[in-house]
C-alpha cells in the first residue's frame, strides 16, 4: 500500500495530523477526537440495543442472547426477537439516525441550532402528510406522504419567512405557524376515521416504534443506504458554507447549489424517518448539538450525528418499552426532553441577540 | 486616464468567448454590468488590473467597488460582460480551479462556532483538495507560513471566537494566504482595526506586492491608499473615473468631485506620495 511506502520513505513525507490516508488517492478528515467520541457512542448504542432485546417480563434472557441472535431462537424468544423488539430495534437505529442526519443538514445551512426540522415545521408536514395517506388513501404509500407534506411545510415556511432561511427569528415564527398547522390537520383526520382505527394511529401525532415490521425496517434501511453516502459527500462544502456565501463561492465551493441540494436530502431524510416511526419530536435537533459538544470542534459532523441520533432514539424507546405507562409512544418521551433543551437554546439565541 | 470603453460591452457573449484584447496574465474587466439585489450597481466597466501590481480602488460608497472586487473572484456573477483570468472567461473555469488562482477576503465573513485558528487556516486549503482526498502534501508547509506571516503560529490552537478583532482580521488573512493564491483580493480590510492594526496589515499587503503577488484591496482612507498602491484605481456612481500611479490620479479637483470634498493635496512628509488634507470649514483653502 502506498501509505506505507510513504512512510518507509520516512521524513520527506510526513502523515497528515487528523487524517485517515488510504493511498494515494483517499484522504479524508478523522479527528482523534470525533473519532473517540465516535466509538463511545457506538459502544452506548450496543449497550441500549442489547438492553431493548433482554430487559423487561418478554425480554430474551442476557444468557441466551448470542445463540438466539445466530439462528438458534425458538419459541417465545423467536417471537420476541423476530416479531416485536427486533424489527422495533432496527428501525429506531435507522430513524434515529436519518434523523440525526436531516438535523445536522439544517441547522449547518442555517448557520443555526434551531434551524432544525422539528422546529420549523417540517416534520409536523410529514406526519400531518402521512397521517393523510394513511387514513384517507390506502392505496398512496406512506412515505410518498411523508415526503409531500414535508415539501409543502418546507416550501410554505420557505415563502412566508421572506428572506428564505436566512433569518432565524423568522425562520423559527414561521415554522411554528406551519407546525401548527400541521398538527391541525394531522388531529383532525385521525378524528374523522373511525374510532378503533384511530388509535393505532396516535403514532401520526406522537410518533411512536411500537408494532413496527420488518418491511418497515427495509425501507429505512435502504433510504438510509442511499442517502448517507450522498449527505457524507456534501460535508466539506458545507463546512465551508458556514463562513458565509460569498466566501465559499471565491473558495470554489458553490454554495446556492450546496443549500438546494442540503435542504433536499434533509427534507428526504425527515419524511423516511417519519414515514416508519411518525414525527418524533427533538432527535433532529438535539443529535447534532450533543455531537459536536462532545468533539468540542467545529463542522456539521454528519457521521456522528447519526449515530448519536440513533442513540438517542434506542435509549427513548427502551425507555417507552420499559417504564409503567403501558408502551406510551416514544414521540411523548422525546418531546418531553427536547422541549426543555429547545427552551434552554432559545433563551440562550435570545441573550446573544440572534433571535 | 478614464478607461471606461463602454462601446466594448455591448455584445455580451453567452458562451465564453475569446477575448478580443490582449488580456495578459492576472484579472481584467470586460465590459461587466454587475447588479446587487436587483438593481445595476457597476454598469459596462472595463479595467485591468496590473499584474504583480498593488492596486487600491477607492471611491464614495455605494460606488460599487465592492461588488467589483466580489465578482472579480467569482463571488457575484455579471449581468452582462465577463471578467477575464489570464485572458479566459472565469465562466469557462472550474470553482476550484479560479480559487487556485484568486483568493478573497469579503467584509463580513463568519466564523464557524468553536473553530480554532489552525481549522479556519486550514479551510483556506479546500480549492486544492478532492472529495476523497481532503488533504494535499503541500497543506501542512502552506498552512505554516499562512500563519508565521500573520504572526499567529503561537494562537495556532486558540478558538477563533476568543480573539481580539484585529487578531481575528490576521486570521482570515492567514486562511487566504494558505489558498496560496498568486492574486490576493481584499474587501476593506482594515475596517474594525485601530489604526496601528491597519498600518501594520497594509505592510503585509505590500511586503506580498514586493514578493511577487498581485494585490487588489478595496480601501476607504485615500492616505493610506495613495500611500501604498502602486496602481490607484478610482471609482464614483458604478464607473472607473480615473486610474494610473496615485501622484497622477490623486488630484484635489478629482477628491472634490467624487467624493464632494473641498481639499489640498500636499505630499506625505514621509514617503511624498499624495496626501488629502481637507478644508477646515472657518479658514477655507488657506495652503499649509
Amino acid at each position: 500500500m502506498t501509505a506505507t511506502e510513504e512512510r518507509a520513505v520516512g521524513a520527506r513525507v510526513e502523515r497528515p495530523r487528523g487524517m485517515v490516508v488510504i493511498g494515494r488517492r483517499l484522504a479524508l478528515p478523522m479527528s482523534r477526537a470525533a473519532l473517540l467520541v465516535g466509538v463511545g457512542i457506538v459502544l452506548a448504542l450496543v449497550a441500549a440495543a442489547v438492553a431493548t432485546l433482554t430487559m423487561g417480563r418478554l425480554g430474551v434472557p442476557l444468557g441466551e442472547l448470542p445463540t438466539a441472535l445466530t439462528g438458534g431462537a425458538e419459541g417465545k424468544s423467536l417471537f420476541v426477537l423476530d416479531r416485536l423488539r427486533g424489527p422495533r430495534l432496527v428501525v429506531a437505529i435507522a430513524a434515529g439516525a436519518a434523523l440525526g442526519l436531516s438535523g445536522a443538514l439544517f441547522q449547518s445551512v442555517t448557520r443555526n441550532p434551531l434551524g432544525s426540522p422539528d422546529v420549523i415545521g417540517l416534520s409536523g408536514g410529514a406526519g400531518a402528510g402521512a397521517a393523510v395517506v394513511a387514513l384517507k388513501m390506502p392505496d398512496v404509500p406512506v412515505s410518498l406522504g411523508a415526503l409531500v407534506g414535508a415539501a409543502a411545510a418546507i416550501t410554505l415556511v420557505y415563502f412566508s419567512t421572506g428572506t428564505g432561511f436566512r433569518d432565524p427569528g423568522r425562520l423559527i415564527v414561521a415554522g411554528i405557524g406551519v407546525a401548527a398547522i400541521a398538527l391541525a390537520l394531522t388531529q383532525y383526520v385521525v378524528y374523522a376515521v373511525e374510532r378503533e382505527r384511530a388509535t393505532a394511529l396516535t403514532a401520526y401525532v406522537n410518533g411512536s416504534l411500537a408494532a413496527r415490521s420488518w418491511e418497515d425496517a427495509r425501507d429505512i434501511g435502504l433510504a438510509l443506504l442511499v442517502l448517507l453516502p450522498l449527505t457524507l459527500a456534501l460535508s466539506r462544502r458545507l463546512e465551508i458554507g458556514e463562513m458565509g456565501d460569498e466566501i465559499a463561492a471565491a473558495l470554489g465551493a458553490e454554495p446556492k447549489r450546496t443549500r438546494t441540494q442540503a435542504v433536499l436530502l434533509s427534507v428526504l431524510l425527515s419524511a423516511a424517518a417519519i414515514s416508519v416511526a411518525g414525527p418524533i419530536a427533538f432527535i433532529a435537533l438535539t443529535a447534532p448539538q450533543i455531537a459536536r459538544r462532545l468533539t468540542g470542534g467545529s463542522g456539521a459532523h454528519l457521521l456522528l450525528s447519526a449515530l448519536m441520533g440513533s442513540l438517542l432514539l434506542v435509549l427513548a424507546d427502551l425507555a417507552a418499552q420499559q417504564l409503567p405507562m403501558d408502551d406510551m409512544p416514544v414521540g411523548i418521551y422525546t418531546m418531553a426532553i427536547g422541549g426543555i433543551y429547545l427552551g434552554y437554546l432559545l433563551t440562550r439565541e435570545w441573550r446573544k441577540g440572534r433571535l | 486616464m478614464t478607461s471606461d470603453e463602454g462601446t466594448g460591452a455591448a455584445a455580451a457573449p453567452a458562451e465564453p468567448a475569446v477575448p478580443a484584447a490582449p488580456a495578459g496574465k492576472g484579472l481584467s474587466v470586460r465590459g461587466v454590468t454587475l447588479s446587487y439585489g436587483g438593481t445595476p450597481v457597476v454598469r459596462e466597466l472595463s479595467l485591468d488590473l496590473p499584474h504583480g501590481g498593488l492596486t487600491m480602488i477607492i471611491g464614495p460608497n455605494g460606488c460599487g467597488k465592492s461588488t467589483l472586487i466580489k465578482a472579480l473572484a467569482r463571488a457575484i456573477k455579471p449581468d452582462a460582460g465577463a471578467v477575464l483570468l489570464n485572458g479566459t472567461d472565469l465562466r469557462a473555469y472550474r470553482g476550484r480551479a479560479v480559487a487556485r488562482e484568486v483568493a478573497l477576503l469579503p467584509q463580513s465573513p463568519l466564523a464557524p462556532e468553536g473553530i480554532s485558528v489552525r481549522g479556519l487556516v486550514r479551510r483556506g486549503r479546500y480549492p486544492h483538495h478532492t472529495l476523497l482526498r481532503q488533504w494535499s502534501p503541500e497543506d501542512d508547509t502552506a498552512i505554516a507560513f499562512a500563519l508565521e506571516r500573520t504572526g499567529l503560529t503561537e494562537l495556532a490552537d486558540a478558538r477563533v471566537g476568543e480573539l481580539s478583532g484585529g487578531q481575528r482580521q490576521r486570521v482570515w488573512i492567514a486562511m487566504v494566504l494558505a489558498q496560496q493564491t498568486e492574486l490576493l483580493l481584499l474587501d476593506e480590510p482594515t475596517t474594525f482595526l485601530d489604526v496601528a492594526h491597519q498600518y501594520e496589515l497594509l505592510e503585509l499587503c505590500a511586503e506580498l506586492h514586493r514578493e511577487g503577488r498581485t494585490v487588489v484591496a478595496v480601501l476607504h482612507d485615500l492616505n493610506q491608499a495613495a500611500r501604498f498602491a502602486s496602481h490607484l484605481v478610482v471609482m464614483h456612481e458604478g464607473r472607473v473615473v480615473a486610474e494610473g500611479p496615485p501622484a497622477e490620479v490623486l488630484t484635489a479637483e478629482l477628491v472634490g468631485e467624487v467624493f464632494g470634498l473641498p481639499c489640498d493635496i500636499v505630499p506625505d512628509p514621509r514617503t511624498s506620495t499624495p496626501m488629502v488634507v481637507p478644508h477646515a470649514k472657518l479658514v477655507p483653502g488657506r495652503p499649509l
